[in-house]
């Protein structure tokens, strides 16, 4: 059988002609090289699988990082139960939305980087945190793009500096990376950010916000990702790192509580329904 | 190649542009400005990065001391701004480091980042550089770029987001453009002369509170780089946040 | 060739719940900064290794070590297993003795670790002989180390006894280098004491081991079967 996905059902060449299998560089059956040579040389993809919002924010003791499970293919829910929140060594988060296979690939870079500096480290100098995780990501993505063969993710970094001072960070495809006490990647900077920034409306108010202060705010920004970004789910992952990385608690399989969809039947103007 | 018919498949046979592309860019609005006095010179900037009509970051710095009393900013691709500045600091260091700690004049600092810049001709950095510092006369100096490396030395420049708000209001401020003397009936123009820093620092104030005023992407914050024969010092001064 | 042979000794033992590797680091400087420049390495997480004789060259061979692991795990996205990755090595060192342009590795290293078949202990020489041991010894004061680790039960021996075992025995091949002074590294990896990673021993075990073996050495040793 022939296992190129392109050749099933197609209807028969007597009728549109041959298929030119150029195209994508599909196939190299009947196309030659030079054929093949005409087109750019194509590196660059678009998400296939990918995970909705992360969302980030620094509080009193340290930082609160949560995203939802959910891997979607277009608008299939392909996964429902995919990890996208990553500890890297001792007391550092990395949250990664977008592409999953991209994902993945950046969770094995911060494997070895993890093994690099903290297994090999044999005489106890200084440790990987935060900061570095984010600088050396943002050189990743960069040099990526600057390939153009991206890696196509939205990432928050969250962990604490030498100073033992909350750290968080975000960096994209493009390499774009800017700090900030409230942060989320995709939907999340529509709808999670204006609740996260009414908690801490100035960037060094996070200093005033407790740890069930914050949670609450996760979880209420949860909701309304919940609510009105249909790429997003039910159950999502959290963890929090406090006491400059003395705790890091990582919570896996919360629902999403106190949901009410009341609001939805006052909802007028976008379905399918004529009014 | 085969004939074939008009199908899903055979139109797009010979079209070789592929409709969807990677933009490799993005603009993340903000602004700056360089004024260069008689034994100073000031570079400023705000502190909101954008990305369309989202606000990033309140408190993004973008203006950096790179050392040997010169102060950088590459507005416009935030990605190729850090970029460009970390090259910059790379190379100062091993300019140092094969030259005996030899101190980098602001001039041949400019020269190098035109090799920076143009050297990525053919895939630029898409930032409006700007740096400032004190020549060796000990005169202010700033030197502005184009994304490609074009440069020249100014006595004052904005760049970015708002740059064409702020220049019109430089050239007259800073340049006395359009300015006589009065009761000449506009047939003497005002003599040139030097601005103080106090001068200087109501003038990037202004300008950038204008700014806040008409257009989106400025705000937030406003910090402001000034570098005289004492070393380098930074001021904040807050902007609106809407 | 077996000049290489005559660094500090290094041992290692297998016990039931673990491996525990130990080098007697001879102190060459008084310059040197105490409990810093460490003889013993990790090549993975739950692998450690501890070598005699040129220590660049060991150094290389854990590099190589290293290399091999992350490339097994990159791409099995499971740790390597510890006779596998002798398997690797071996090849690897034997390659050394080939050809006319290189000389082979200056050093015989004892490579401990657990993986999901539990501890495991090898000793590799510069010919690329790799075996497994129960009890590995190597550097100048070998002969002394087999004879006393000849002694040990190893199906009931536990790491924890076995890093005291480990500091007398590294004290005891120290009679044969007494002339120079020396410094004890002892690491450990068990799946019961470090949840199955390589790590050096707390500080106080080490002291605990340490003043243990110094005071024994008047004594001879009686208490060895344990």
């Amino acid at each position: 059988m022939n296992h190129d996905p392109f050749l099933w059902g197609r209807p028969s060449n007597d009728t549109y002609g041959a298929y030119n299998h150029a195209i994508a560089q599909a196939s190299v059956q009947e196309a030659t090289h030079d054929q093949l040579d005409q087109f750019p040389k194509k590196h660059t993809q678009q998400p296939i699988i990918t995970g909705t919002s992360v969302i980030a924010l620094k509080y009193k003791d340290g930082i609160i990082m949560a995203a939802d499970t959910m891997g979607s293919y277009g608008s299939l829910m392909r996964f429902n139960n995919i990890e996208r929140l990553f500890r890297v060594g001792k007391e550092t988060v990395v949250g990664i939305s977008g592409d999953i296979s991209d994902m993945q690939q950046l969770h094995r870079i911060l494997n070895e980087l993890e093994t690099d500096e903290e297994v090999y480290d044999n005489d106890g100098g200084h440790n990987l945190r935060a900061p570095h995780v984010h600088e050396y990501l943002t050189r990743i993505l960069y040099n990526r793009r600057s390939k153009m063969d991206p890696l196509w993710n939205a990432v928050l970094v969250g962990g604490f500096n030498d100073d033992g001072s909350p750290f968080l960070k975000y960096v994209d495809l493009l390499g774009v990376a800017y700090g900030s006490s409230t942060l989320a990647t995709g939907f999340g900077n529509h709808l999670a950010i204006p609740l996260l920034r009414q908690l801490i409306p100035n960037d060094t108010d996070y200093v005033n916000v407790t740890e069930e202060q914050a949670k609450k705010v996760v979880m209420d920004c949860m909701r309304v990702l919940f609510y009105r970004d249909a790429r997003s789910f039910d159950k999502f992952s959290m963890v929090t790192i406090k006491d400059g990385g003395k705790g890091f608690d990582f919570e896996k399989n919360i629902k999403i509580d106190n949901q009410s969809w009341r609001f939805a039947r006052d909802i007028k103007g976008y379905g399918s329904k004529q009014e | 190649m085969n004939a074939t018919v008009a199908s899903e498949y055979s139109a797009e046979v010979h079209s070789v542009p592929i409709e969807h592309r990677f933009n490799p860019y993005s603009d993340n609005g903000g602004t700056v400005l360089g004024i260069a006095g008689e034994d100073f010179a000031v570079l400023a900037g705000d502190t909101r990065q954008v990305v369309g009509y989202s606000i990033n970051s309140r408190y993004e710095p973008k203006i950096f001391d790179v050392g040997d009393d010169i102060v950088m900013t590459a507005n416009g691709f935030a990605a190729d701004g850090a970029a460009l500045i970390d090259r910059f600091r790379n190379q100062l260091k091993w300019y140092k480091f094969d030259h005996g700690g030899k101190k980098l004049s602001i001039k041949s600092a400019a020269r190098y980042i035109q090799h920076l810049l143009y050297g990525k001709r053919f895939f630029p950095y898409y930032v409006s550089t700007l740096i400032a510092g004190l020549d060796d006369e000990g005169k202010g100096a700033v030197y502005s770029y184009d994304p490609v490396g074009s440069y020249e030395r100014e006595q004052c420049r904005a760049g970015g987001a708002a740059a064409s708000l702020i220049m019109p209001f430089l050239d007259n401020q800073v340049n006395f453009k359009n300015q006589y003397e009065p009761g000449t009936d506009g047939k003497k123009k005002k003599e040139l002369r030097y601005l103080t820093l106090p001068e200087v620092l109501d003038l990037v104030k202004d300008a950038f509170s204008s700014a806040t005023e008409r257009h989106i992407q400025v705000g937030d914050g406003l910090e402001i780089l000034i570098v005289t024969k004492e070393g380098i010092r930074t001021e904040y001064h807050p902007l609106k946040r809407d | 060739m077996k000049a290489v042979e005559n660094g500090g000794t290094s041992i290692g033992i297998k016990c039931k719940d673990g491996v525990v590797l130990a080098v007697e680091k001879i102190i060459n400087s008084k310059l040197l900064v105490p409990g810093r420049n460490k003889r013993i390495q990790t090549i993975d997480r739950h692998i450690g290794v501890v070598y005699s004789g040129l220590l660049p060259d060991g150094r290389h061979f854990v590099n190589r070590g290293r290399d091999e692991a992350q490339s097994f795990k990159s791409i099995y996205k499971t740790p390597v297993s510890v006779p596998h990755l002798m398997d690797r090595l071996g090849i690897y060192v034997q390659n050394y003795t080939c050809y006319n342009s290189v000389r082979p590795f200056g050093v015989v290293s004892i490579v401990g670790g657990v993986d999901d078949n539990g501890p495991h202990l090898y000793m590799i020489e510069p010919s690329g002989t790799c075996w497994g041991y129960s009890g590995a010894a190597t550097g100048k004061g070998r002969q002394t180390a087999k004879s006393e680790l000849e002694k040990l039960n190893y199906e009931e021996l536990t790491v924890r006894e076995a890093v005291k075992v480990a500091a007398k025995i590294i004290h005891q091949a120290h009679e044969d280098n007494k002339d120079k002074d020396y410094e004890l590294e002892i690491s450990w990896v068990s799946k019961e004491e470090t949840g199955g990673l390589h790590q050096f021993v707390p500080e106080e075990l080490l002291e605990e081991a340490r003043k243990l073996a110094e005071d024994d050495e008047g004594e001879e040793d009686e208490e060895m079967e344990s």
